[in-house]
């Protein structure tokens, strides 16, 4: 029997499979890993600081820049707790394109998610067809607004702009052909056996160990939590909508795989229950120009794609929040990553990197 | 984020705790305790089957330049119910006990705010910087901060106090 000895190898923060600038200390015996410990910061911009010398309505763009792929979530998140601390009731028309941007922005950003794994994976066609069905959305956007990731269309009030006929008839026709993407996506993968032999049975979190680490998103409910701040809250026009929470039953790879194409599916059913019912009437609330919230604080989460974004404000009264704090869906969820790696191999370090699924604009804030 | 948790309960906390506070005017009112009595407070919200408070949602400190305001904000997925915690903190000494010794999940968010505010958590399992570099001395989410100066010493990346704001 040969010799072994721990060492420690440093994946990231430059790695093609680590999502960003994660840095991955990983302590291995051999082939086999005993400990990985994420190392953040590298892409610390202190947006949680800036926010404090800007205004209100300046800070949103801020919250684009958190999480990059899936920007209109984060809008919602921050606009809905200004909102609260300011009082402004949002128009329901307003409401009704919010949910169909943010579900759209989740699809998006499950193909992201699919791209990715599937690169990492070995197969990089998998993500040439992801991002080519993620473009078709990121082109509605440009025709919403102007721009395709950093959009900042959801603001204080309400939404930029009005929704035009022909986003609604865009929207339709993707929303059509989403089913079809999903049939070819399980054709070209999910039916792939050395796809399926890489994802089932690793990287297991169990329910208990998902509630231990505070988890959120996908992937506490890949571990059969019911756990959807939508359901839960029903913040929002969320509450007029009905859809399912897809759960899954092991907490392994697979199963984090599998929540996102199904959650595709329902984020689809919802975007056509919204388009079908749109009402008519005004697209933004009357804001005042110069937005003084009343002394106080406020905490208001949403559902983000990765899982429960909150956004907790204070205000001193003046134009310019005294204190944000954003907690962030993968900040929180990256905690696990040590229990998901220990005892895999190092190859399944790389799944188990892209089904938690960070992103580090917004783990590192 | 459902209801908030029922005016009556918090009279009971209040008759619990000696230290337990709250403003009786307000709808969502926060409660106040004291730092010595967190822990145990916090052991009643998540055990008592009546609270069962299972969930940390969200943590964070602010400083309000006279004291630093620890907030903890949890969910109870059982009744669908939250609450507001908050601890005032002693600003030149901030320390209070740490949340993992409840919650596991909270281990991060305190690096957090331990980096970014400089507080302490005492009984914490591994309490260093998370953002910021190691060797950075300051706490920038202080509202005193003065951005340190990054200068190289012996190929190594060091950080100093700004010699004149000119």
């Amino acid at each position: 029997m040969a010799q072994t000895e721990k060492y420690v190898l440093n994946m990231g923060p430059q790695h093609p499979s680590t999502h960003g600038v994660l840095q991955v200390q990983v302590e291995l015996d051999g082939e086999n890993i005993v400990g990985a410990k994420p190392v953040m910061g590298y892409l610390h911009r202190g947006i949680e600081k800036l926010m404090e010398s800007r205004t209100y309505v300046q800070c949103v763009p801020f919250t684009d820049r958190l999480d990059y792929v899936s920007a209109m979530n984060n809008n919602l998140g921050f606009c809905m707790a200004v909102e609260k601390l300011a009082g402004i009731e949002v128009p329901e028309r307003a409401e009704f394109i919010r949910v169909i941007c943010a579900e759209l922005n989740r699809i998006a950003s499950h193909h992201v998610f699919i791209g990715s794994l599937t690169n990492d994976l070995g197969s990089a066609t998998g993500m040439i067809y992801a991002f080519r069905d993620r473009e078709k959305i990121l082109d509605l956007f440009n025709i919403i607004c102007g721009a395709r990731m950093t959009a900042h269309y959801i603001r204080i009030g309400g939404v930029a702009a009005d929704a035009q006929d022909e986003f609604l008839r865009d929207t339709q026709k993707f929303i059509d052909y989403v089913p079809e993407m999903l049939d070819e996506y399980n054709k070209l993968f999910s039916g792939n056996e050395i796809f399926q032999a890489r994802m089932k049975k690793t990287s297991i979190i169990t329910k208990e160990m998902a509630l231990k680490f505070g988890m959120s998103g996908p992937n506490i409910r890949a571990s059969g939590v019911d756990y959807d701040i939508r359901k839960i809250d029903k913040y929002g026009a969320y509450g007029k909508f009905d859809f399912d929470v897809p759960l899954g039953k092991r907490g392994d790879n697979w199963d984090r795989y599998m929540i996102r194409m199904k959650e595709i599916a329902e984020s689809a059913k919802i975007i056509q229950q919204a388009l079908d019912n749109m009402p008519e009437g005004p697209y933004m609330a009357k804001v005042p120009k110069v937005l003084r919230p009343p002394k106080g604080d406020a905490y208001h989460r949403v559902e983000n794609t990765r899982g429960e974004l909150g956004f907790y404000i204070v205000s001193d009264g003046s134009t310019k929040p005294y204190r944000v704090h954003i907690r962030r869906p993968s900040f929180v969820n990256l905690q696990a990553l040590d229990t998901m790696c220990k005892g895999m191999l190092l190859a399944d370090a790389v799944t188990a990197f892209a089904t938690i699924d960070p992103l580090m604009g917004e783990v590192d804030c | 984020m459902g209801t908030y948790f029922e005016l009556e309960k918090l009279e009971l906390l209040k008759a619990q705790f000696d230290t337990a506070e709250y403003d009786t005017e307000q709808a969502e009112p926060a409660l106040y305790i004291g730092k010595e009595q967190l822990l145990e407070l916090m052991r009643v919200l998540r055990e008592t089957p009546t609270y069962s408070f299972d969930r940390m949602g969200m943590l964070t400190a602010v400083d309000y330049k006279e004291y630093i305001e620890m907030v903890y904000s949890l969910y109870s997925r059982r009744y669908d119910k939250w609450v507001t915690v908050k601890v005032k903190l002693d600003r030149d000494n901030p320390e209070v006990e740490s949340m993992t010794q409840i919650w596991e999940g909270t281990n991060f968010e305190e690096r957090e705010t331990y980096d970014l505010m400089g507080v302490k958590f005492l009984h914490h399992p591994d309490l260093r910087r998370i953002l910021m570099p190691d060797n950075y001395e300051a706490h920038p989410l202080r509202k005193d901060f003065v951005p340190l100066e990054p200068r190289i010493e012996g190929g190594v990346l060091t950080w100093h106090k700004q010699r004149s704001m000119s």
